[in-house]
Parts: C-alpha cells; sequence; structure tokens
C-alpha cells in the first residue's frame, strides 16, 4: 500500500516565510500549496482539496480569521494559525471559529512537524470514535460514564463528568473557556471564566496526581484548556 | 433682586419660635390656673419660669425675653390682685415679679448661650466630618481624574451646579473637569477665570469663581453656577483650602516623576545603544558566518561540522529572537503600555505555563516544583505573571551550571503569597541585590555571554511583577550559595473568593 502524500496549503503574505515552510515540510514527505492572500487561499482550498492549511492571520486583503470564518461555514479541515505573540484575544477567536491549533512566530519546524502528524492522524482517527479514551494512566469510558486513573475508578459529580466528556470529544485540541462554559453549564454561564477555573481546579484534583503540574487537563493560558492526547505525551 | 415670596417665607420661619413661645405661656398659665384652683400658690410667677427657660433652650434668647414679658402680663392679670388688671396691688407680688423679671433674664442668658454653643457644635462637627471625608478621598485619589471629580463632586452643594474645573494647560486656563453640564464652559466665563487667576477679581452676576490657591500660588479657578442660599462660607473656604493643595501636591509628584523618568532616559538611551550594537550584531555575525561556511561546502563537507554550524544558527536566531522579544517588551514598559488584565488565576497554571515555555532552557537542570494544594487563586494578570517568571526561570537557567537543580516554591505569608526560584548557582554580591532589576546590568563575575536577553529579564520580570500589584526582591546567602528570587504577590478581596460554583 503506497501512502498518498498529504496536502497542506500555506497561506502566508511573507514570501520568505512560505518558502521555509515549503522547504521544510516537501523535505517531510507533505506536497505544498502556496497561497499569499485571503481570495488565493479560498480559491485554492477548492482546486487544491488540501489536506491542512496553514493560516498566517494577517493578510493583505483580508484579515485571516476571516479566511477561518469562511471555511468553517462548509469545511472541517484542521487549521493551524501562524501569529505574533501578544495576541491572546485573537487567539481565543480563532479556537472559537473552530482552529484546530495554534503556532506563535517565531517557531521551529520539529515542533510544527509534530504537531501537523498529530492532527493528521486524530483526523483519521475521529472518524471512528473508540468508546473507551485512553491517555497515560487515564481512561474514559464514555459509554459507561466511567472514569478510571491507574486502574482505580474516580468519582465525579454530574457536572465535572460532563466537563470532562467535552473534553474528551475534543481530546488533544484545546477548548476555549467560553465553549467549555456554553456546554457545561449553558449560554447563560458563558463569561463566568473565574467559575470554571475554580471547577477544573475540582477535576484535577481527582484526575491528577499533581494538581499543581497536571499531566493530562492542560491550561492554554488565557485560552482554555485542552485535554492531552495519547501522542502529545 | 429677592422675590416677595422669598420675604415672605423668612417672616412666617423666623415668627414661628415667637408663636411657640406665646402658645407654651398660654399652656402654663392654664396649668397655674388648674393649681391655683387646688391649692393656694404664694409665688406662681416660678411657674412661668419653666415657659422661659424651654424657649430659651429652644429657640434662642429672644423668643425667650418675649415669652418673659408675657410671662410677667399673664401674672399680673390673671393671678395677683387686682385680678384681670395689670395693676399689680401687694407689694409681695410686685417683689415677687422683679425676682421672676431677673431670673428670668438670667436663665435666658444661659440657656439661650448653651442653644447657641449647641447648633455651633453641631455644625462645627458636621464641617469636621465633611472635611475629613473630603481629604481622606483626595488622599485616596490614584489618578488626576479621579481628584478632581472627587473635588467637584464635594464643592458642588457648596459653589452650586454645573461646576466646572480649570487648571493651567499651556500656559492658559483649560477646564480639566465638569460636573452636572456636559456643554463647554462659555467663554466670558473662561475669561473672567483667567482674570481672577491674574489676581484681577471680575465678578459675573449668577456665577461663582473662586480661587484655588496655595502658599506657594494659584493652581486653578472653580466656576459654579450661584445657588439660591449662600452654603456655609467658612466649611467652603477649607474645602478649597485642601482642594488647592491635593492639586499642588499631584502637580509636584508628576513633575518630579518626569524630572526622574528624563534622567532615567538619557542613561538608558545610551546603555540600549551600546546593547544593540553589541548584542544585535554579534549573533547576526555567527548567523551570516554559519550560514556562508555551509554554502562554501557545496556537496562535500564533514557532515558533522555541517550540523554543528546549522546548529549554531538555530541557537543564534534564538538568542535574537529572544533579545528582540525583551526589547519589544522594555519599550513597552517605558512606553507606559503594559495594562494588566487581572484576573482570579491559579498559580499553578502560571507556573506550569512558564515551565513549559522555557524547557529547553532548563533541559539540563532538575526542576522541583512545591506549590502546596490549597494555595488561594490570586488576581492576576496571566500572561504578565507567566512572563515574568519564565525570565526568572530563564536567569536561573543561565547562570547556574547544568546539572544543578531549580527550585520553585511558593507559600502563604500574611496576606500574601511569596513565590521563591531558587538555584544554586554563583549567587549574587550583597551590594548587586537590587542593580541586577536594573536594565541592562550584568553581573560582573557572571559568565561572558549570560543572558540572551541583555541584561533585561529581570528588569522587565520586576516591571510587570509591579504591574500585578506584587513586588520582587533578590536574595543570595553569599557567593557560590545560589540565589533566591522572591516574589510577593497580594491575596485578592476575600468577596472576589467568596463565588464558588455549585457541583451540579
Amino acid at each position: 500500500m503506497t501512502e498518498i502524500a498529504a496536502r497542506i496549503l500555506v497561506v502566508d503574505d511573507e514570501p520568505q516565510i512560505r518558502k521555509f515552510l515549503r522547504l521544510g515540510l516537501e523535505g517531510h514527505g507533505y506536497a505544498v500549496l502556496e497561497a499569499a492572500s485571503a481570495e488565493a487561499a479560498l480559491r485554492a482550498m477548492v482546486s487544491g482539496q488540501p489536506d491542512l492549511v496553514v493560516l498566517d492571520l494577517g493578510l493583505p486583503d483580508r484579515e485571516g480569521i476571516e479566511v477561518l470564518r469562511e471555511l468553517r461555514e462548509w469545511s472541517r479541515i484542521p487549521v493551524f494559525i501562524l501569529s505574533v505573540r501578544n495576541r491572546e484575544g485573537e487567539k481565543v477567536r480563532a479556537f472559537e471559529l473552530g482552529a484546530d491549533d495554534y503556532v506563535v512566530k517565531p517557531f521551529g519546524m520539529p515542533e510544527l512537524l509534530a504537531r501537523i502528524r498529530a492532527a493528521l492522524r486524530r483526523r483519521i482517527e475521529s472518524d471512528s470514535p473508540e468508546p473507551v479514551y485512553r491517555v497515560g494512566g487515564l481512561q474514559v469510558d464514555l459509554a459507561r460514564r466511567l472514569v478510571r486513573v491507574d486502574n482505580a475508578e474516580v468519582r465525579l459529580s454530574p457536572k465535572q463528568y460532563r466537563l470532562l466528556q467535552v473534553l474528551v470529544t475534543h481530546a488533544g485540541k484545546v477548548v476555549t473557556h467560553r465553549q467549555l462554559l456554553e456546554e457545561v453549564w449553558g449560554p447563560a454561564h458563558r463569561d463566568d471564566i473565574q467559575y470554571l477555573r475554580v471547577f477544573v481546579r475540582k477535576l484535577r484534583r481527582r484526575l491528577e496526581a499533581d494538581p499543581a503540574r497536571p499531566r493530562y487537563l492542560l491550561t492554554e493560558l488565557g485560552v482554555g484548556y485542552r485535554l492531552r492526547a495519547p501522542d502529545q505525551l | 433682586m429677592l422675590s416677595d415670596a422669598a420675604l415672605h417665607i423668612r417672616s412666617i420661619n423666623s415668627a414661628t419660635p415667637y408663636l411657640m413661645s406665646a402658645a407654651l405661656v398660654a399652656v402654663v398659665a392654664l396649668a397655674a390656673h388648674a393649681l391655683t384652683r387646688l391649692t393656694a400658690l404664694p409665688h406662681v410667677s416660678i411657674l412661668f419660669l419653666a415657659a422661659v427657660v424651654a424657649s430659651a433652650a429652644i429657640w434662642g434668647f429672644w423668643p425667650s425675653l418675649f415669652a418673659a414679658l408675657l410671662s410677667i402680663a399673664a401674672t399680673s392679670f390673671f393671678f395677683y390682685s387686682p385680678i384681670f388688671s395689670f395693676r399689680v396691688a401687694d407689694a409681695q407680688n410686685v417683689a415677687d415679679l422683679a425676682v421672676f423679671v431677673i431670673v428670668a433674664a438670667f436663665t435666658s442668658r444661659l440657656a439661650a448661650n448653651a442653644h447657641a454653643r449647641a447648633i455651633e457644635a453641631r455644625r462645627q462637627q458636621q464641617s469636621i466630618a465633611q472635611l475629613l471625608a473630603f481629604t481622606e478621598r483626595l488622599a485616596g485619589s490614584a489618578t488626576d481624574s479621579e481628584l478632581h471629580g472627587v473635588i467637584l463632586e464635594h464643592l458642588a452643594p457648596h459653589l452650586g451646579r454645573p461646576i466646572w474645573l480649570l487648571l493651567p494647560e499651556e500656559g492658559r486656563l483649560a477646564v480639566a473637569a465638569a460636573l452636572g453640564d456636559d456643554s463647554a464652559l462659555p467663554e466670558p466665563l473662561r475669561h473672567a477665570a483667567e482674570r481672577l487667576m491674574n489676581a484681577a477679581d471680575a465678578p459675573v452676576s449668577g456665577w461663582r469663581l473662586e480661587l484655588l490657591a496655595t502658599a506657594q500660588g494659584r493652581v486653578g479657578v472653580l466656576v459654579a453656577r450661584e445657588p439660591g442660599a449662600p452654603a456655609d462660607r467658612q466649611l467652603a473656604k477649607a474645602l478649597l483650602g485642601h482642594a488647592a493643595l491635593a492639586i499642588e501636591r499631584a502637580r509636584l509628584r508628576r513633575e518630579i516623576a518626569d524630572a526622574r523618568l528624563r534622567a532615567q532616559g538619557e542613561a538608558l538611551r545610551e546603555a540600549l545603544l551600546n546593547s544593540v550594537s553589541h548584542d544585535l550584531q554579534t549573533p547576526l555575525a555567527a548567523i551570516l558566518g554559519s550560514a556562508s561556511a555551509l554554502e562554501s561546502f557545496a556537496e562535500g563537507g564533514d557532515p558533522k561540522v555541517r550540523c554543528e554550524l546549522t546548529a549554531a544558527i538555530r541557537d543564534e536566531a534564538e538568542r535574537l529572537a529572544s533579545y528582540i522579544e525583551n526589547l519589544l517588551d522594555l519599550t513597552r514598559i517605558r512606553a507606559g503600555q503594559i495594562a494588566p488584565r487581572l484576573e482570579l488565576v491559579e498559580l499553578a497554571d502560571i507556573v506550569d505555563a512558564a515551565l513549559r515555555r522555557k524547557r529547553k532552557a532548563l533541559e539540563h537542570h532538575a526542576v522541583e516544583v512545591a506549590l502546596p494544594p490549597d494555595l488561594p487563586m490570586l488576581r492576576l494578570d496571566l500572561f504578565l505573571m507567566e512572563h515574568a517568571l519564565a525570565n526568572v526561570l530563564d536567569n536561573a537557567a543561565k547562570h547556574t551550571p547544568a546539572g544543578s537543580p531549580v527550585r520553585i516554591a511558593a507559600r502563604l505569608e500574611k496576606g500574601e503569597v511569596v513565590l521563591d526560584v531558587t538555584d544554586s548557582g554563583a549567587g549574587v554580591p550583597p551590594q548587586d541585590l537590587e542593580r541586577i532589576f536594573e536594565a541592562f546590568y550584568r553581573c560582573p563575575g557572571g559568565p561572558e555571554r549570560a543572558s540572551g536577553g541583555a541584561g533585561l529579564g529581570l528588569a522587565i520580570c520586576r516591571a510587570f511583577v509591579e504591574a500585578n500589584g506584587g513586588s520582587v526582591a533578590a536574595l543570595s546567602a553569599g557567593p557560590g550559595r545560589g540565589t533566591t528570587l522572591r516574589m510577593r504577590l497580594p491575596l485578592p478581596e476575600p468577596s472576589a473568593l467568596a463565588e464558588a460554583f455549585s457541583d451540579d
């Protein structure tokens, strides 16, 4: 069986960034499409049929975030956002609009490659979700609503289980504060981030060996939480 | 012109004590009449003293004098023979009345004095309370606009509304704050204020203009629409005095800070120039050199050497990136663009994020984290604190030999959370413990290329921690015995923590 190279669309208006991404990705067996503007990106999405998009947020014709919004109306393709530091608000918006990951410039090729590999693998796996989620010593049996840590059953309150369940269904991906609040407590509580923090603290005490240095339930500072995927351990 | 209606109201108000005094005398007369029916009263006039004293205590001297006269008339008319005549025949009754007049005069004088003193005391107490509240709020004002707001709010009841505060700005008076009217101050009023500021009194009818002045000079003018009745003049004067002092103090504070900033600015520019020329050029030279060496090998060359050269390019580029990042942070701090977004957060999250960010720098160190599980949440800006901590960790990694441990520990102490980052490096000599927080400072004994941030990391750390209401200091047990960077972070108000989410 020959593996067909995954196609990656790189959207960035800086030629030197496109160049280094193309060299790096092609060197590791990916096929690379390039777009220097929002218009070109949307066209390439249709004509090139990529498997993953690396999207810079600062584009000359339109904000990258707008491209993401439009894209999400008809496609669930993994999207990686490229941005500069100190733009946390932008990060939150990108995740809320359905970005899969976020890479801050300057970044190294190995880091990007590892995340791309994980995202592509998750995409294949998510087509057949396992009823039992396993990462390290944590097991979440979604069918029987059972949670085990190092083979010992852990009792969770209904809300705690619901929170964990939402994270499991998005395992490996960042879920924003707002998404979690809406899914667990309803839209009326979408801005109660501090409550969520108190709640996560309680959940960590049940799941983590050292809640001060969590292994499973990770904080994405200022954005949300992420349940570690097995390939992220 | 004061309106007729106002005059009318005034006369009614001032007549009331007399009417009430007369009523009191009438009541006493009725009571005396009833008593004389039961038993013979030799000195009826004594009873009327009660009315006189009461009138004096309640309404003051003049109404009580009126009550005394009425009392004499009533006694002689109703009680002393011949009855129903103002004539008094009996010599003893005449003596009685004479004594009554003297005693009434004295007691009413005394009672009236006490009455006046009580009123004065109450007024003073209120004034002092108002003044105290005012000075307290002046002292508690963090910004100029807050200060101006407090001044207007406290003076409007005394001067009138709308009210404007005018302060000198670029050689002319300009409105610094307004209360009760969003519209602009009419230009003629501003001119009048300007004249007042230049010591020429210029009354404007219907408007009250008050100069704010201290012993050092004039600081500004308050303009208000004059209210109907003048309020407590003495209190208003005291309030004006305090307001002037507060404005003057704020101005001096600003000037001193500006002067200090200018002096620091000079020194900083020089240090910055030195740093840029060295810390930018060195890594660039290394990158260019390594890249051209790689190119010169073309196809050939030792693979090991090629690897080393590419690694050198990456390392130097990373150094450059971290240097530029620090320079950008420093620029933000200098421009006063650090606006912390405080929210309740877990210190553990911040520590974890900083450790993840500095994973590479710390890869040759054993990092030990000791955070008590019951540490309260803190009200902090996540990103500023994470950055501050990352800089401290970076510093620890760079100043300690590979393999030596770095310890992060937190504890609760007297209303603060104390976060220590301890390394086991060379330590810092006591005279340099403060200086390491200065921008561009480098430890003299430290490694040559110690910090990729060119001595900026700890300066940024301090600025960020202070922006979060905390403080940071360095401690060292002595040369060769390591350094502890101690951050003190304030606990949030208890009310912020009281809210918690129910589990169900």
